[in-house]
Parts: structure tokens; C-alpha cells; sequence
């Protein structure tokens, strides 16, 4: 189905977000969701917390499904800004230095993948340092002054 | 979620200042026991998460990636060694950040900038920085927050919903309370909110104006030919009937004294600055018939506070070019997301900032190709593609320091308890990194 | 350190020194009688020496000017200099709103060392502070504004004097200021509902207080307290035709309070930019000079003093509290337009200005200012300024003066340059008068330091503060009357030889040699401390509900204003001098 895609703060993210908690499966569940018009919803025979996949120009990442407080805006997803929002919102400032958050339109369909949590994300998708996704998760990774392998 | 009152504390720390938005509320009281923060009175759910946040996900010492790619901790020399070189080596620096930290800190910041050649830029490049262009191309009426409060009789949000972001707004500055002049607070107000968006400040708003996505210059140019008393020919604009937008413009024309507060929902949605430009017109134009200000609704804590302590330095308020020596700024050449659109920045350090969290996927691409040194309080999505952490201390809480509310109201935040044993105040980072690279400097020369 | 500046040609009006051939000897932060054999000579046979530069108005601190740079970065880009090699001042940026570093180092080389910013609201006073502490090489005392405060307007209209001394002094202390700034009092209050007052008498809507109630009481409370300097006034009805009137009413509406006993100066009101409040007529078409009327008063009278805010014929930028002015101005020229409405205390403006020798109206308002140059006798009762930047930024006072000094080039500018309003609408034709270096001295250091009540400076006495300035010129070989000669005055006034500053060496030949942090300079009144705190616990429940921040975050801490000087005051009871 195709949607426009809206991005921005909501209450419960920023929580999250602000309280340094980025890392855990919370943040994920706050953030990582496309809140969606309930005939939207009804449309692709989804329940809350469904997966679906949303793809637009820029890439594509799998949410979490979930009515929104803010309807009636039937067309529009609207999904926290944050980590897995970024992947499919466009860079194009044309030239006035702030990237497009808003109005972006993409396609979604329902998955099975899973939502992945922040350091997973961050390594599949940009792959800086090639690790083993089997080793991040909800806690920092990181070595000890000292630590012995 | 109901969450009982906290009795077991031995101290109260009162009046201090907050370190979320830009609201900078400054009547919040810590609680303390045994030197730790166990409590938070009058804070905002978010401010509060703010003040008392994750401890078991605090950057905690000085690291470095080892060869497996792993964060590694090392000592504070070594880390800042390792980072005022890679600075001083560099020929396209980006300094940014700065929305979370104090401006003693980010006057250090253009220190640095100035004598490495650096770009220097913070948030505004990705929120209200079309706002900034719009001032500079058509004016800038603002007002403190206590004008609205104790004036204001119209109250417009457009594209903002500060229920979610700016939790306390409506509460503290501009609908309940009572004012000098509105005695009864909410019920001597009108409240009117245009928003695509259900919002939740629509849901407490007299009045809900949806609009159409992306059709905000549409919108705000038709309110401005109505209330010249143009008529208009269609009969609904951006989704709005023309009756409603004439029923608007009315209540704005017979304000007393009227405010309107705008947000990302203007400033990042398709015309951009030009969405702007007609706002700051239509303000103008009101002041013909009444007393009309606005304010952008400004995120973080001190990202009105750098616009401002940059221009006091250099004289242009984000974005600074010093490659040449002397600050250069142009809007969408020597902006941050321009830059690594483009791939040019062959050195970057995010001063409390998360670019994981707020720049788009395409854009943090370049970040995988260069260095990357995160200087903040707690793990995030940057510090995955971080080569060096620098852990630093929250201002307001663990380190005093000045902010600029949205208004541009300075405000001096305290130090209340101490910071953890191995990080240290931006403000003393950014002194030592400065240090070193002018001894790299002097080698040099 | 000890110096000796030998052989110079001085002037230091205060003690009489008119162009001798002296020398001047200094001992670490003072001028000396005697200093030892280790002192070191500074040649400056022949130049000209003065008293540093003293500015008592100027705009160079505080929410204005950010709001300014922020929103015209055209301006930013005309001033843009990169730093220069081997000098230890950096980059240059900015025009009329110069950036921080810059308006120091533009200062220093023209050998001023203390600068008033002359407008400071106390809710963002540490704004102003935290800039003066990126602005070096100066001593920087603040006007805070009070004309429009509701505390203020409060205990005027119940005739609480006695209170409103105390919320004064009480303020000065919270917001680190210098002295009482009044501009447009009600005006601005009234511009909170998009309104102005028209006159003197005209009273706020709200308040039911006038100008002249405000102008009053704040003399009375001024005098009372005995601060070192007068109220600073900004009149009403700024920049409209006609407004002389108002400006006449104003100067004589003080003229029966008395001054306090303690004080140097010698007036009890200061009013500011008199230029701007000079106008006859009805509209901008059939305007014309009010200037003679004003310096006929000023002559004739003692209670007060003036600063012009001449016109410089530059673009440049307007900024003041008197806000309703300014959306006039919007109204008039469509230029973008910056207001700032600050809560409980006042508002604020700001919008660029373009003053053309070929418009008739700025070639008015330029021939104006310099009418009070011509025709004010006493050169103590006036002082050079711009209002920088509203008429022009600081860095063209060296210009002003090659016009006050040679009046063929003043008849060249009426003859060959300039719109013929000058001479038509005005009386500058009439005047025949040249500045001698002495006079300039007057204007722009010694009566400026007298208005301010800074008593350390604008001489060289015996243990005045070692700030002086000397600039590359052979006095007695040198002939400022001489048209050919104005361009050689401003160089040579833009780029002293010597600026000293408590002792110190800040510029030779020139060139920044040394940066200093900048000194704030601010009022503290002794003796009220137990009223004060009565007060403050009166004021605090009001405080807390109407203003936006909490009292106890209000003020300035030791923070913001290190280094400081403390100008402490005893409070004497009533202490009035007998007419």
C-alpha cells in the first residue's frame, strides 16, 4: 500500500531517547513503530504490534504496526524519528540544509521479519566495523581496560 | 502509569533548571539521597527521564575501537592524543552538535573550530535552521514567553505539537496560568491549532485546523489574502473550507494580543523557509490591526543558545565555514548534511549530539568512510559508528553552565551532584583537545 | 610596569592642559608623578595625546545585537577581514553589528577604552554580561532599562517613591548595571498592545501613568540615591516630526529636582541621541529642524547634558527599546523588521536603516546632529556619539570629527554633496564654528567621563587610571582646518599610535599588541540592605507568577562579570545640594 510518510517527536520515544536508554528493546518499541490510520490498518488486515515492511526511495526497515491517537489521517504513517526512521527518509535538502522528514512517500506491506534493536540496525545497515550480529544486544559491547579475550 | 510519591530523600535542591527543551522550565526541585538523585518534582515526564536517566548505559571512560572493531577502554591521554591528531591531520572537519551542552563549552567548541579550519555547526541545520533563513529574509518578531502569558487572548500552534514535545508549554507559559492580564488563565484564552494531525495539543486546543501535508505556503498565503480582504475563489485551500479560513483570520484580525508558535511541521515539510517567510508576513501584517508575535518552537535545551553564543563570535548563527580562516556561511554549502551528502568531511565529532538518531540513512553513509568521535553522556545509535567516545557530564546536573531558553531567556544551570569518577565536563574536554592541538601546532611550525 | 610617554603634545581639558608639551608618567594602572630609573621611555614627540576614548552610548551587548547578527548576515559579510599575520587579534566580521572580538579590537585601535552599552533589560542582562566577556580591551559599564517596568510603573502611580528607591538600587544589583536607562517610558509598555503614548502626557492605557511621571520619579529616586550618573533619557515620540516639543518638555520637566550633594556631575538628566527628538512639522514632507530651539535651552541651562547620535550617511542598523518606533519605520520603509517584546520590562526593535546623502530626510537628520555640534557653547554639556549603531556604527566617529574640525570641509559636504534640506530645513549654514583639539577632547572623553560619573578617567591628572591614547599626529605640524587634511584626521583617529589601558600597552603603531579581558563596571548602592530584602520578599510571590523564570535564577551571579569593578555608593538619606 502507499503511504506518505510523516516523522517527528512523540512523547514516549523522546522518553526513551532522553533517558539514555537507546539500546533496549523499550526504545524499540516506542520508536520503531509506524502509527498508522485504523482503516489503513484494516486495508493490509493489520493488528497492533504486526510487523511490516516499509520501503521508500532511500531504503527499506521493518516496524512495528500500531494505531494512531492522531487520526483521522488516512494515507499518512507517522513514525518517532530516530534510528529506523532515518533509513527511509530522503537526505534532498535542496539546498536549504534540513533533509526531507516529512512527506515522503513509500510503500508497505506486512512481514515477518523482525524489528531489529539499535546496535543491530546500526550494523547491518551502515556496517562500520563488521561484527557478528549474534554478539549485540541490548547492552553496550565493549572491552574493559585490561579484559582479557 | 502511576507512580507513587518519593518520601525517602535527605535533601532538596530547588529552583534548578532543566536540561530537556527548549522550554528550559527552571522551578524544578531535585531530590537527594545520599548524594545520588532519587527524585524529580515538578519536571515534565521527559525532563524527569533527563534528570534521573539509565545509568547502565553511561559512558563511562575514554574509549577507542581496537582492531576487531570493539570499543576499548584507554586513558584520557591516549584518547585525546589520538583525537587532536586526527583533528589537526584533517582538511574537512565538522564539529557538530552542541544542543545539549553549555555555552562556556561551546564557546570552546569555536575555539577549536577557528584554529583547525573546521566547519562548525549544530541541530539547527536539521530543524529550525529554514526558520533562521526565513528571519533573514523577511524579519523577526518574537517575544519572551511571559508576554503570552500574561497578554495573550489568541494562542495559534501550527505544526508543532508541544503536548508531546515541549510537555510543560502549555501549562507554564502560555494557556493555563494566569497572566497579568488574564486573570482566569485557560477560559480568558483561544487556543487554535493547525496541524495535519490529530495532535494531542489539538485534542486541548478550542479549535483543530487539518490541513494538507506539504500545502502549508498554500495555507498561510490565502489567511494572509483574507485578512487583506481579498476574497477567494476556491472554496477550500490545502484541504481547509474557505469559510473555516475566513472564521481563523477573523479571531487573529480581533486579537488583544496574539501569539503563534511554530514548529518542525512548517520549517521541514516541502517549502521549507518559504513556509516561513509567509508566516513572519502574515505576523506582520496582523500587527496592522493588532499585537501579534511568534516564536519557533525550539528543541533542545541550549540549541538557541549556540545560534546565539556563534553569532556573538563570528557573526552568522550555524553552519560556520573556518577553512579559510575567517567564518563563512552559506546555507546548504557549508551546512552539515550538505557537506555529508556530498561526501566531503573527512573528519567528524559529534559534540552531545546522536547523529544516529537524527540525520537520515543516506546522509550517516559517510560517517562509515571517516573518523568519528562521539563526545556525550550515554550509549547511542552514533556511538555503534563511533571511533573514539569521550565520556562527558550532564550540565545542569553534574556540571553548571549557561542556556538560552527558545526565547532567548539566559538561564545559569547548576551543578548538584558529582560527576561520575572518569568523565568530564564538555567544557574541560574541549579546553584539553584545544591545548593539544596547538602544541601540534607549534611542532609544526 | 612603569612608563614614561615622553615629549607628547597633551590635552587634558579637565586640568587645563591645552596642547603642552609634556610628559606623562605612568605607574602600573595610574598616571604618576614620579617613577623610577627602571620606567621606560615611549618616544612620542610631537603627537597628539589624549585621555582614552570614552563612549557613553553605544550599542555593543545583549539581545539586540544577536538578534541583529542573526537575522542580517549581509551585514556580517561587509565587515568580513581575516585575521592578518602575526597579529594576535584574529578575523574581523561585521559592519554595524560587529561580532564581539571585533567591536574590541575596533574600539582599542580607536584608542577608546571604556565603552557604555546603553541598554540592558535585567531578564537578559547575563546575556549582556557573557558578551562583554567575548569583547576585549574595554570597561564596560551598563544602563539598565527600567522605563517601562511594571514594578516601577507600580510604585509610580501609587506614588511609592520610597520603594521605588529601593527597587532600583535592589535592581542595579541584580542586573549588574551602571545606571538608569528610561526609554520611551509607557511607549514601549503601551506597544504590548501594539499601541504608543504621544507625548509626554499621553498615559499608558493600561498603567494610567505618564512620561513625565515616570521621568520624574526616576530623577527624584536617581538623586535621592545619589548614583554616579543621571537618569538617561530617550524621550518620547523618537523620530517623528514635531517631536521637539516633547524633547523641550522633557529637558524642563526635571529642572526643579535637586541633585544630591555627593555626585561630580553636574547634571541631573542625560538625554541621549537628542538628534533623533529634533524635528518641527507634522509629516516627513514638510519637516524641518528643531535643533535651535533645543540648543537655546541647553545654552541657557545647567540640569543637563545631551549626546547627538550623528548621522554618518551609511547603511546600517537600527536597534532600540522603543519598539513601536520601530514598526514605524517598517511601515515607512518595508525593510525587514526585528521586534522583541521582553516580559514585565519592556520591548524591543530593530530594522536596517540606509541614511542617504541624496535623501532629504537623513541629510536633515545629518545636518541636525551637527547643528548641536555647532550650536551647544559649552562643549561639557555634549558628546560625540552615533547611538551605534542606529546612526551609524562607532568606527565613523574619527569621520565626524574631520567635519567638526574643518568647516571647509563641512561647506564642501553643504555645497557639493549632500541634498539641499541641509541647508534649507536646518540652520548649519549659519553656524561658523571649527572644533579645536581640545573641544574634540571634551566631546569624547573628558564630558563623557563627567556625564558618566566615572571620575577615574578622561583626564590624566595625578592617580587618574592609566587609559590613553596617541595617535600619529604632529599637533603643531598639522592643520585640521584643512579639507585636504580630513581623510589624514580619520586614518590616523582609526589607528591610534598608543593605546594604553591601566597601564598597559593594548596597541602600537596601529596594531593589537595585547588582549585584556573587558571590565564590568556596575553600581552598588550600601546602606539599603535591610529595606532591600523587605522588598524582595514583597516582590518575590508577584515575581514568581508574572515573569516566566523563577526570581531566584533572576540575577547576575559572579559568573558572568569576572573581572568587575564595584562602583560602591553610600546611601546617605536625603542629601540634596541647595539651589
Amino acid at each position: 500500500m502507499k503511504v506518505i510518510v510523516n516523522t517527528g517527536t512523540s512523547i514516549i520515544q523522546a522518553f526513551y531517547e532522553k533517558k539514555g536508554s537507546t539500546l533496549k528493546n523499550e526504545y524499540r518499541q516506542a520508536t520503531a513503530v509506524a502509527f498508522m490510520d485504523l482503516r489503513d490498518m484494516q486495508k493490509l488486515s493489520l493488528k497492533s504490534r504486526d510487523k511490516i515492511k516499509i520501503k521508500s526511495e532511500w531504503g527499506e526497515v521493518v516496524l512495528y504496526a500500531d494505531v494512531s491517537y492522531d487520526a483521522p489521517h488516512e494515507g499518512i504513517i507517522f513514525i518517532p524519528k530516530g534510528p529506523w526512521a532515518n533509513i527511509i527518509i530522503s537526505p534532498e535538502t535542496y539546498c536549504c540544509n534540513v533533509p526531507t522528514y516529512k512527506g515522503i512517500p513509500a510503500e508497505i506491506t506486512k512481514t515477518d521479519e523482525e524489528v531489529l534493536l539499535v546496535s543491530e540496525l546500526m550494523n547491518k545497515v551502515y556496517n562500520k566495523y563488521n561484527l557478528n550480529n549474534s554478539n549485540l544486544s541490548e547492552k553496550p559491547l565493549y572491552k574493559k581496560k585490561g579484559d582479557e579475550q | 502509569m502511576i507512580e507513587k510519591p518519593i518520601k525517602d530523600y535527605d535533601k532538596e535542591v530547588k529552583n534548578c533548571s532543566c536540561s530537556y527543551c527548549g522550554n528550559n522550565c527552571d522551578d524544578i526541585t531535585y531530590l537527594l539521597k545520599n548524594d545520588e538523585i532519587v527524585g524529580v518534582r515538578h519536571a515534565c515526564r521527559i525532563g524527569a527521564s533527563k534528570i534521573i536517566n539509565d545509568q547502565d548505559q553511561r559512558l563511562l571512560s575514554p574509549m577507542i575501537r581496537n582492531d576487531e572493531g570493539i570499543l576499548e577502554e584507554t586513558t584520557w591521554d591516549v584518547a585525546l592524543d589520538k583525537t587532536a591528531r586526527l583533528l589537526h591531520n584533517s582538511t574537512r572537519p565538522v564539529l557538530y552538535g552542541w544542543g545539549e551542552t553549555s555555552v562556556e563549552a561551546i564557546k570552546k567548541g569555536i575555539k577549536i573550530a577557528e584554529i583547525t579550519g573546521s566547519v562548525i555547526d549544530n541541530q539547527s541545520t536539521i530543524c529550525h535552521g529554514t526558520s533562521i533563513q526565513a528571519f533573514q529574509n523577511v524579519g523577526h518578531p518574537v517575544m519572551t514567553l511571559g508576554e503570552v502569558k500574561n497578554r495573550a487572548d489568541v494562542i495559534v500552534y501550527v505544526g508543532t505539537n508541544p503536548m508531546d514535545d515541549h510537555p510543560r508549554h502549555l501549562s507554564r507559559y502560555t494557556t493555563f496560568p494566569e497572566g497579568f492580564f488574564r486573570r482566569n488563565g485557560r477560559q480568558d484564552r483561544t487556543i487554535i491549532t493547525l496541524d495535519p494531525k490529530y495532535t494531542n495539543t489539538a485534542k486541548v486546543s478550542d479549535k483543530w485546523i487539518q490541513f494538507n501535508m506539504d500545502e502549508d505556503y498554500l495555507l498561510f498565503n490565502a489567511l494572509r489574502m483574507l485578512l487583506k480582504g481579498e476574497e477567494l475563489e476556491e472554496k477550500e485551500v490545502a484541504g481547509v473550507s474557505t469559510q473555516q479560513l475566513e472564521e481563523l483570520i477573523k479571531i487573529m484580525k480581533n486579537a488583544e494580543y496574539g501569539a503563534l508558535f511554530f514548529g518542525l511541521g512548517v520549517s521541514q515539510t516541502l517549502a521549507k523557509q518559504k513556509n516561513v517567510d509567509v508566516l513572519i508576513q502574515l505576523i506582520e501584517d496582523l500587527n496592522r490591526y493588532s499585537k501579534w508575535s511568534m516564536l519557533p518552537m525550539r528543541g533542545f535545551f541550549n540549541v538557541s543558545g549556540f545560534n546565539i553564543a556563534l553569532t556573538s563570535e563570528t557573526g552568522y548563527p550555524y553552519g560556520v565555514d573556518f577553512s579559510r580562516g575567517y567564518p563563512r556561511f552559506m546555507v546548504g554549502e557549508t551546512t552539515t548534511i550538505d557537506l555529508l551528502n556530498r561526501r566531503e568531511p573527512d573528519f567528524f565529532m559529534a559534540v552531545s549530539a546522536d547523529p544516529g538518531v537524527q540525520f537520515p540513512g543516506y546522509t550517516i553513509k559517510h560517517l562509515v568512510n571517516i573518523p568519528t568521535i562521539q563526545v556525550d553522556t550515554h550509549w547511542g545509535p552514533y556511538t555503534e559508528l563511533s571511533d573514539i567516545v569521550l565520556p562527558s557530564t550532564r550540565v545542569g546536573v553534574e556540571t553548571e553552565g549557561t542556556a538560552y531558553r527558545m526565547d532567548s531567556i539566559p538561564l545559569f544551570m547548576k551543578k548538584v551532584i558529582d560527576k561520575p569518577k572518569n568523565c568530564h565536563s564538555d567544557e574541560w574536554i574541549l579546553t584539553e583537545l584545544y591545548k593539544r592541538i596547538e602544541q601540534l601546532k607549534q611542532e609544526d611550525e | 610596569m612603569e612608563y614614561i610617554l615622553k615629549n607628547g603634545i597633551v590635552f587634558d581639558p579637565k586640568n587645563n592642559v591645552k596642547g603642552e608639551q609634556m610628559d606623562i608618567l605612568i605607574k602600573d594602572n595610574k598616571i604618576t608623578d614620579e617613577v623610577s630609573s627602571n620606567a621606560k621611555v615611549l618616544d612620542v614627540t610631537g603627537k597628539l595625546v589624549m585621555p582614552g576614548g570614552v563612549d557613553l552610548h553605544s550599542h555593543i551587548a545583549g539581545p539586540k545585537l544577536s538578534i541583529g547578527r542573526l537575522y542580517r548576515p549581509e551585514d556580517i559579510r561587509r565587515g568580513i577581514k581575516p585575521p592578518s599575520r602575526n597579529d594576535i587579534s584574529g578575523f574581523e566580521a561585521g559592519f554595524s553589528l560587529p561580532t564581539c572580538p571585533t567591536i574590541g579590537y575596533r574600539y582599542t585601535k580607536m584608542g577608546y577604552t571604556t565603552v557604555t552599552e546603553a541598554a540592558v533589560p535585567p531578564l537578559e542582562a547575563k546575556h549582556a554580561h557573557e558578551e562583554i566577556n567575548s569583547i576585549p580591551n574595554l570597561d564596560i559599564p551598563t544602563l539598565t532599562l527600567f522605563g517601562n517596568n511594571w514594578f516601577m510603573l507600580k510604585y509610580v502611580k501609587e506614588n511609592r517613591l520610597d520603594d521605588l528607591k529601593v527597587f532600583i538600587s535592589k535592581w542595579l544589583k541584580l542586573a549588574k548595571g551602571y545606571g538608569v536607562k528610561i526609554v520611551n517610558p509607557c511607549g514601549s509598555e503601551a506597544w504590548g498592545w501594539g499601541k504608543n503614548v504621544d507625548g509626554l502626557d499621553d498615559a499608558e492605557p493600561h498603567w494610567e501613568v505618564t512620561g513625565r511621571q515616570v521621568i520624574t520619579s526616576l530623577t527624584r529616586v536617581n538623586e535621592e540615591l545619589g548614583l554616579p550618573h543621571s537618569v538617561h533619557v530617550h524621550t518620547n515620540d523618537l523620530g517623528h516630526p514635531g517631536n521637539y516639543e516633547t524633547t523641550l518638555e522633557t529637558f524642563d520637566c526635571v529642572k526643579d529636582i535637586k541633585k544630591n550633594r555627593n555626585v561630580d556631575r553636574n547634571q541631573i538628566i542625560h538625554c541621549t541621541h537628542v538628534q533623533f527628538h529634533s524635528y518641527k512639522g507634522t509629516s516627513w514632507r514638510d519637516v524641518s529642524s528643531g535643533a535651535t530651539e533645543l540648543i537655546d535651552y541647553i545654552n541657557k541651562h545647567n540640569h543637563l547634558t545631551c549626546d547627538v547620535g550623528q548621522i554618518t550617511f551609511d547603511e546600517t542598523t537600527t536597534m532600540t527599546a522603543d519598539a513601536p518606533m520601530e514598526y514605524d519605520l517598517f511601515r515607512l520603509t518595508g525593510l525587514k523588521w526585528a521586534n522583541k517584546d521582553i516580559e514585565v520590562e519592556t520591548a524591543s526593535g530593530l530594522i536596517p536603516a540606509i541614511y542617504s546623502q541624496h535623501a532629504p530626510v537623513s541629510v536633515l537628520q545629518w545636518a541636525v546632529g551637527l547643528e548641536f555640534f555647532m550650536g551647544v557653547k559649552d562643549p561639557w554639556k555634549i558628546a560625540l556619539t552615533t547611538d551605534s549603531p542606529n546612526a551609524g556604527p562607532f568606527i565613523r566617529y574619527p569621520k565626524i570629527i574631520s567635519w567638526l574640525m574643518s568647516q571647509e570641509k563641512l561647506q564642501d559636504m553643504l555645497d557639493n554633496d549632500v541634498h539641499s534640506w541641509a541647508t534649507k530645513r536646518t540652520d548649519l549654514g549659519t553656524y561658523n564654528r571649527e572644533y579645536s583639539w581640545d573641544e574634540i577632547t571634551v566631546i569624547t572623553r573628558s564630558s563623557p567621563a563627567k556625564i558618566l560619573g566615572l571620575e577615574d578617567r578622561g583626564h590624566l591628572g595625578l592617580n587618574a587610571k592609566a587609559d590613553i591614547s596617541v595617535y600619529d599626529i604632529d599637533v603643531d605640524d598639522f592643520d585640521p582646518t584643512l579639507k585636504s587634511n580630513s581623510e589624514t584626521i580619520e586614518n590616523k583617529l582609526l589607528n591610534s599610535k598608543y593605546t594604553i589601558k591601566d597601564g598597559e600597552i593594548l596597541v602600537k603603531d596601529a596594531k593589537i599588541v595585547k588582549l585584556v579581558k573587558s571590565n564590568h563596571i556596575w553600581c552598588n548602592v550600601k546602606g539599603l540592605e535591610n529595606s532591600e530584602r523587605l522588598l524582595e520578599n514583597r516582590i518575590k510571590p508577584e515575581f514568581n507568577k508574572y515573569y516566566t523564570i523563577k526570581y531566584e535564577n533572576y540575577g547576575v551571579n559572579d559568573h558572568y562579570i569576572k573581572p568587575d569593578t564595584q562602583v560602591n555608593v553610600e546611601y546617605m538619606g536625603e542629601n540634596y545640594e541647595s539651589n
